[in-house]
């Protein structure tokens, strides 16, 4: 899968969540960080991964949100998964 | 005062149903009858791992054999068979069982083991590095494993009423945990009043979430599913929820109403039911229900039944089986629940109430031997509880107007783009009072909009509320929210000038 694919169907997971709505007009940064600047919850993560799982069809299996820095990160981690 | 009865409840069901629901004198008497009648059932299904009733009293008649002389026993572990067994196995000897919450660190365990004198202490794997203190600092008391049985099998001994099943601590989201101390009369009470206002009761598919250390998943979830012969399956980790609902196919659930929205938005975002085709029934609480979650989930087939209680209560005080109809209240009253409303404040007493806070000298909590819940309630013609505020956050304006936030909340709650809002206090620099409400947006209902139009729009929803208000509680500030709030473990709002 393209990474801007990926970046797009990201943003729209995110949107879902409790992220800070004004970092998410335009093209994803993917410089942010999860919980610094996206500012999530522990609600916020939980909609993230069940929503990643489901939207690309992958697992996180034993990897949790918590190991990913930036959106970047988690950019790699689907596209590593969905290859 | 007046006392609720059962028979209310009767027309929410067939007579067939109804009638076989009865009450117990205790886990043993209860636990007797169940495993007996639904020896061949499945009873729990760990993550895939299933054990029949028959093999649950088998597994806990074992494990009676390891259980010490002296009264209390502390539990720590998460959600898991092994935490059902040991639980079984003690409640049913006539142990009473403190619920440690799972995350409690070493040093609270050996604190908690000596305040109460523990004679044993009962972990899983998971748990096992929290015996660390206990077993150098206090050989006295016995650290068992789950996993472990006795050489021979000990039958579940005849217990009173009045014997204390278990110990249960307190949120503690307004101030210290305490331990409420509930009698196997109380605990039963509880357990069996969790059958009323439900179409199909027994036999039923149960998918656990909540934890075990909470009245609400221990109560509610594990004991009225053994109650009624049902299957409860142990979800390990909310992450894997849906997964296991998949899997499993649940026909009843016991919810926050967080998860229950979050559970709903991911069904529209992706365009099916997330939580399975045999849902049927969802029952939530432990936090204000929005109506819209109501109404959507109606438009699903699925019935969200809203409720009210506490730890004190035994988790359940009055559940809403009339929910479409009268999405704003939590309910009429379970059967055996006394109670009486002193300036608008809800008192209780009755079979299902605690015997008091361990350690505690209770004087605060009672008046005249009356429960007072600190909830500000009003009761409506057909019997309906409304709850309109807790007492504690009361805001007193300066000119003496008494506000209570929860009733002013509710009223923009029940816009559709409205997920949750508060409304607190603020003083102005040179300080004056001002009334601020903070709104965190339902992001799928608001973004049906163009996006140019969202902000105006839901601004002008809010504000026409705020007009229809009595002018001294209308709020002078509108800060709408671009991130959650704050929140407590269990999800509710971590409300303005409360440290967590």
């Amino acid at each position: 899968m393209e990474r801007q694919e990926i970046k797009a169907k990201l943003k729209e997971i995110l949107s879902l969540t409790d992220a800070d709505s004004g970092l998410l007009e335009g093209e994803l940064d993917e410089g942010l960080r999860l919980r610094e600047d996206c500012g999530f919850s522990s609600v916020g993560m939980l909609y993230t991964v069940i929503g990643i799982e489901e939207m690309f069809g992958i697992r996180f299996d034993s990897v949790g949100l918590g190991s990913f820095v930036t959106v970047g990160d988690v950019v790699d981690f689907i596209g590593e998964k969905t290859k | 005062m007046k006392t609720a009865s059962a028979e209310i409840f009767r027309k929410y069901t067939t007579d067939e149903v109804f009638d076989r629901i009865k009450p117990c004198s205790s886990v043993s008497d209860m636990w007797r009858k169940v495993s007996a009648e639904y020896a061949d059932t499945v009873a729990i299904n760990d993550g895939g791992e299933t054990h029949t009733f028959a093999e649950l009293e088998s597994d806990a008649a074992l494990f009676r054999g390891l259980l010490p002389d002296g009264g209390r026993i502390g539990i720590i572990a998460p959600n898991s068979y092994g935490f059902v067994k040991a639980f079984i196995a003690a409640v049913t000897a006539g142990k009473t069982c403190l619920i440690m919450p799972a995350g409690l660190p070493a040093e609270a365990v050996y604190g908690l083991s000596m305040q109460l004198g523990l004679a044993a202490v009962v972990h899983t794997d998971e748990t096992a590095d929290r015996m660390s203190v206990l077993s150098k600092a206090a050989p006295n008391v016995k650290i068992i494993s789950a996993a472990d049985s006795g050489k021979e099998p000990v039958p579940a001994s005849d217990v009173p009423g009045d014997v204390p099943a278990v110990i249960m601590f307190t949120g503690g989201t307004t101030g210290k945990s305490k331990g409420a101390v509930l009698s196997n009369r109380a605990f039963m009470r509880g357990t069996v009043n969790g059958c009323y206002g439900i179409k199909d009761v027994f036999g039923q598919k149960y998918l656990l979430v909540l934890p075990f250390s909470h009245v609400f998943g221990l109560i509610r979830n594990l004991m009225t599913s053994l109650y009624t012969g049902s299957t409860l399956f142990i979800c390990r980790s909310n992450k894997d929820m849906f997964r296991d609902i998949a899997v499993f196919r649940p026909t009843i659930m016991v919810m926050v109403p967080a998860l229950a929205e979050m559970a709903l938005t991911l069904s529209k975002k992706f365009g099916r039911n997330m939580l399975g085709q045999d849902l049927r029934t969802i029952i939530c609480g432990a936090a204000a229900v929005p109506p819209y979650l109501i109404r959507e989930y109606a438009s699903m087939g699925i019935t969200l039944l809203p409720g009210y209680g506490l730890t004190e209560s035994a988790n359940l005080v009055s559940g809403n089986p009339e929910s479409l109809k009268k999405p704003d209240s939590v309910g009429i009253m379970y059967p055996g629940m006394e109670y009486r409303i002193e300036d608008g404040e809800l008192w209780l007493k009755g079979e299902n109430m605690m015997d008091g806070y361990i350690g505690d000298d209770n004087s605060a909590a009672y008046t005249d031997g009356w429960f007072r819940t600190g909830d500000l309630v009003r009761i409506d013609d057909d019997g309906f509880l409304y709850i309109t505020g807790r007492i504690k956050e009361i805001i007193v304006l300066p000119n003496g107007e008494n506000i209570s936030p929860a009733e002013v909340e509710a009223s923009f709650s029940a816009l559709n783009c409205v997920q949750d809002c508060e409304l607190y206090e603020d003083k102005t620099e040179n300080g004056s009072s001002v009334l601020v409400l903070e709104v965190l947006p339902r992001m799928t209902e608001l973004g049906k909009l163009p996006e140019e139009e969202r902000a105006g729009r839901l601004r002008a929803m809010i504000e026409e509320v705020n007009a229809s208000l009595p002018a001294y509680k209308r709020y002078n500030r509108l800060c709408i929210r671009d991130t959650d709030f704050p929140r407590t473990p269990a999800m509710k709002i971590l409300r303005h000038g409360k440290k967590q």
